[in-house]
């Protein structure tokens, strides 16, 4: 779990990382991170999932998701954070499942156990 | 809504229950002597002015800005030709809150980010072009400086650009932020200086400007940072002056002021303004009530003018929603409500698309209207403390006072307010609360209207995320190899040099953070000399 | 060749996903174990191992974050392995040392792997010390495992160290009384961190106090840091590869690490037979005895004589 940007609103990640966890997920925060930290966390722990926290400008996002892409093209990607819709359109066509505010957890748990099903 | 049972338990944020109506009998003992009292009587829980907003109606007071400095020059002159009576200058946070220039690693790495969310001031000639043609001598400005390592430097850069317009820094008025609660607890930055260290800083500001600028507010205690984090109103409270404390000691134990002047200092602060109405309105009142009883049980100050708490609200921003903005500007609406009756002198309301972007032109202006039509058509300017006297208000405000000074006791007992910040602790309370008010909302307990329950959606409006400018990143870049370039450098040096000096000595950092200003050192440079000097602090992350 | 031994290869030859894999299939601790162990065991001993634990909230990610450019002085390769407790209730965890310790600065000459406990009964210690022999193997000359120091499962792990590092704060006589006998053994090294709050000569003094009682000869030395701001931290390195010179120098370093293989071949052995006894118990055999047994047919020690030697049958 990873926040791209520099600015520091931590309130979703926690979140959905202690709701993860209490769903039976192994949650390795890495906090903000930019690129190439997360290529490199996703790729040296291991990872079956990376949930990336995105939050303005969408070209920031979009690198990170590109450089996962290209390190573990098997590895599911999901989002969630201060995206505008026009965004979350410009993220589920590059394959991420997105979670824009006010969407349940219910769900976020939901989907971190559908996209590792099969791993 | 749905029919509830009526012996259903309900609660505020705070988690007092509350009851299906009140009678003078629910009120404690001991407020109500306090009810009959009239406003500007002390413990001023009804207000210090007996004519309150007849005489000074609040302050509109937005959070603007993006872009290059002209961006954000030309948004605060919107805001004001639209009716705001004060500006605040947004500095970009992935620069300013880090101190780093825009050519530093963590930065590049989110190049388009930059400007997003304020404009990149890297140095005075930035806020030269953004606070140009402003009016730093008659209106209340804000230099922006949230993150308590900017602070510093963002005020001098203010100051620095007010100088050399002409002005006297005796007459100017206005004020930074340089928020612990937000520093610490709300958005916690990748790097910054340790919490003694910011005690350090902000004990500086408040000598420096009982000396040379009486009229400015140094440190504003944003409890609006713990609040949007978790806190509940009565913590918000609590932890409040439990950070005001720390400053006062700290000011006491220096003995180099007077305390009186440092209260004063310290008492320009901000709350958050959510959607309970009346709790919220009462935590307004509690705070005033608190901060008089403190400054004289704890410091033996009685003065009023020591006792005259200012509040700055802002509305909640985590309070509006993604789905069906428009929504919000009822909730902006409300929780402004909420501030006005609460009696505070200064507001700023979210935009509606807060949950999606910084705010568009339109959602500004929408944010100064509602404050407008409060002030124009309503007459809630007409009387003060206006829920003065209700039994449920004023049992609600005596609850939340009792229950603020049992949180600030259990912040004694985590060592303090730094201690409890540098241990988690208070990081552990907010996220409980955040938690748990998150899986209210998923249950259905409480339901949010376009998100959990009505979510039939027919606006022909659309609203899609403002995204400021994209040449923020280029220009910024440009303008730092220019001063680079013009600077004088062995001056800038050695400003930077004493700085350091200063820095690892005892002084006073704003003298030399004037110079550092005024001789052309960047912004990023100076973060080489916290980091060099001060090292970074220890995030207590919660696991 | 099997898919398990083509992953071994490669990361012996230095693919880190393939490493990365394999750390995933040690932390499961399936049957493949054994096979890794077999592919790498010629590889493994040249890695020297320091073990950092300490009570929570003592900044052991921070420290070793702030060791790593002085540890890559000495070593071309540090791999780290942090460890933090699995919840009981869910079995999840949050594992938030990365944020301390990114080691992005140092590219591709550090590795960072974040472990969950994942239960007790030392399958922690064992996968642990499988990853740590992997990381040994792959070359990673330095490796560093940090744990919480608060029960003996955690302490467990550190018997896999050459060189353990107990971190502690200023004030910690007077909060940790539990653990307190427990981290003054384990440690072969002692770091008082946060030493710029107030209480650390106090601390070091009481320290300094329980550890004389300890009788060890030489005293562990009991260094003082601020890790935040880097003070201190030059000292304590030099402290640790002093405590390893002194290891080699007494031979030290080759008995604690027969001691360690026997450790390791007991802790496979229990392994292996806990899975056997599981896989005994949810056999028909087992079942039918059981039942006997509940009604009373069968004593105790008949039931278990006969499980038993069910166990010790070769199977074909």
């Amino acid at each position: 779990m990873a926040k791209t940007g520099l600015d520091g609103h931590w309130r979703g990640p926690t979140i959905v990382a202690r709701a993860l966890r209490d769903a039976g997920f192994e949650v390795i925060m890495i906090g903000m991170a930019n690129t190439d930290d997360i290529v490199r966390a996703a790729v040296d722990e291991d990872v079956d999932l990376v949930g990336l926290n995105v939050g303005g400008h969408i070209d920031v996002a979009i690198r990170a998701v590109n450089s996962v892409q290209e390190a573990r093209p098997e590895v599911p990607i999901f989002a969630g954070g201060t995206v505008p819709p026009r965004s979350v359109k410009m993220l589920q066509d590059l394959g991420v499942e997105v979670y824009p505010p006010g969407s349940q957890l219910a769900d976020i748990v939901d989907a971190a156990q559908r996209l590792t099903a099969t791993r | 809504m749905k029919k509830q049972d009526a012996n259903l338990v309900i609660e505020t944020t705070s988690g007092i229950e509350l009851k299906a109506y009140y009678t003078p009998d629910d009120v404690p003992p001991a407020h109500r002597s306090r009810a009959r009292q009239a406003p500007g009587e002390a413990p001023y829980h009804r207000g210090f002015h007996p004519t309150g907003y007849r005489s000074k109606p609040w302050r509109i007071f937005q959070l603007s800005g993006f872009g290059k400095p002209e961006d954000e020059n030309e948004r605060i002159k919107f805001l004001l030709k639209n009716g705001e009576t004060g500006f605040i200058m947004e500095h970009d946070r992935n620069t300013a809150d880090h101190c780093y220039n825009v050519d530093h690693p963590e930065v590049l790495a989110r190049r388009e980010d930059v400007g997003l969310t304020g404009a990149v001031m890297q140095s005075v000639r930035d806020m030269a072009i953004c606070l140009d043609g402003l009016p730093v001598d008659t209106s209340f400005g804000h230099a922006g400086g949230a993150v308590v390592q900017h602070a510093p430097f963002a005020l001098a850069g203010y100051w620095t650009v007010a100088r050399k317009r002409g002005y006297d820094l005796s007459r100017i008025a206005g004020t930074g932020q340089s928020d612990f609660n937000l520093t610490y607890l709300g958005c916690v930055t990748k790097q910054q200086i340790p919490t003694d260290a910011g005690l350090r800083f902000n004990a500086d500001i408040i000598e420096f400007c009982a000396e040379h600028l009486p009229r400015w507010v140094p440190v504003s205690i944003a409890g609006y940072n713990a609040a949007d984090t978790g806190l509940t109103p009565d913590q918000e409270l609590g932890a409040l002056f439990a950070n005001a404390v720390e400053y006062l000691d700290e000011i006491k134990r220096r003995q180099n002021m007077p305390l009186e002047f440092a209260a004063k200092g310290c008492g320009g602060v901000s709350f958050r303004a959510s959607i309970h109405l009346f709790e919220e309105a009462a935590k307004m009142r509690a705070a005033r009530l608190m901060w008089s009883d403190l400054l004289q049980s704890r410091y033996g100050l009685t003065d009023p003018k020591t006792a005259n708490l200012r509040i700055h609200c802002v509305t909640a921003g985590s309070r509006m929603t993604y789905q069906q903005p428009l929504n919000n500007i009822v909730r902006g609406t409300v929780m402004a409500m909420a501030a006005v009756l609460g009696g505070v002198q200064s507001l700023g309301v979210s935009g509606y698309d807060e949950a999606l972007s910084i705010p568009s032109e339109h959602a500004h202006q929408m944010s100064v209207r509602i404050q407008q039509i409060l002030q124009e058509e309503t007459n809630l300017c007409a009387v003060t403390d206006p829920l003065g006297g209700s039994y449920y208000v004023e049992t609600l405000t005596a609850t939340l006072v009792e229950k603020a000074w049992a949180f600030f006791e259990q912040i004694q007992q985590q060592g303090g307010y730094l201690a409890s910040l540098d241990s988690g602790w208070l990081h552990a309370q907010a996220s409980e609360n955040q938690y748990k008010e998150f899986m209210a909302m998923e249950s259905g307990q409480q339901n949010v209207v376009g998100v959990t329950c009505a979510t039939e959606d027919e606006t022909p409006f659309h609203v899609d995320g403002f995204m400021g400018t994209d040449d923020a990143f280029d220009v910024a870049l440009e303008r730092l190899k220019d001063i680079r370039r013009s600077r004088h450098e062995a001056g800038a040096n050695a400003a930077l040099k004493n700085l350091e000096a200063v820095c690892r000595s005892d002084r006073n950092i704003m003298p030399a953070m004037l110079d550092a200003l005024e001789s052309d050192v960047t912004l990023g440079e100076i973060g080489d000399v916290y980091r060099e000097v001060f090292g970074d602090w220890n995030t207590p992350i919660q696991t | 060749m099997s898919a398990i031994c083509e992953q071994v290869d490669a990361a012996l030859a230095g693919s880190r996903p393939a490493l990365a894999r394999l750390l995933s299939i040690a932390e499961r601790s399936g049957p493949e174990l054994l096979e890794i162990e077999d592919r790498i065991s010629a590889r493994v001993g040249n890695a020297l191992v320091v073990g950092v634990t300490g009570p929570p909230g003592a900044g052991k990610s921070t420290l070793i974050n702030a060791l790593l450019p002085h540890a890559l002085k000495d070593f071309d390769g540090v791999g780290v392995l942090a460890v933090d407790p699995s919840s009981p209730f869910s079995d999840g965890a949050i594992l938030g040392d990365r944020v301390r310790m990114q080691g992005g600065e140092y590219g591709s000459s550090v590795f960072i792997r974040s472990m969950a406990s994942r239960g007790e009964l030392g399958g922690l210690a064992r996968a642990a010390s499988t990853a740590m022999r992997l990381m040994d193997a792959c070359g990673w000359s330095l490796i560093i495992i940090e744990t919480l120091g608060i029960g003996q499962v955690e302490l467990d792990v550190m018997n896999l160290a050459d060189t353990t590092l107990v971190v502690l704060n200023p004030g910690w006589g007077d909060t940790i009384q539990a653990n307190k006998a427990g981290l003054t053994e384990a440690g072969d090294v002692f770091v008082i961190n946060k030493a710029d709050k107030p209480g650390a000569d106090v601390t070091r003094t009481d320290l300094l106090e329980s550890l004389s009682l300890l009788n060890r000869e030489p005293p562990p030395p009991v260094c003082q840091s601020t890790a935040s701001t880097g003070d201190g931290v030059a000292e304590l390195w030099t402290a640790l590869r002093d405590h390893q010179d002194y290891l080699e120098q007494s031979g030290q370093l080759d008995s604690a690490r027969a001691h360690k293989q026997q450790l390791l071949v007991r802790r496979t052995i229990t392994h292996q037979l806990t899975h056997e006894v599981e896989r005994l118990m949810d056999s028909d055999l087992a079942t039918s005895m059981l039942d006997q047994s509940t009604l009373g047919q069968l004593d105790l020690r008949q039931t278990v004589d006969r499980l038993l030697r069910e166990l010790a049958r070769p199977r074909g």
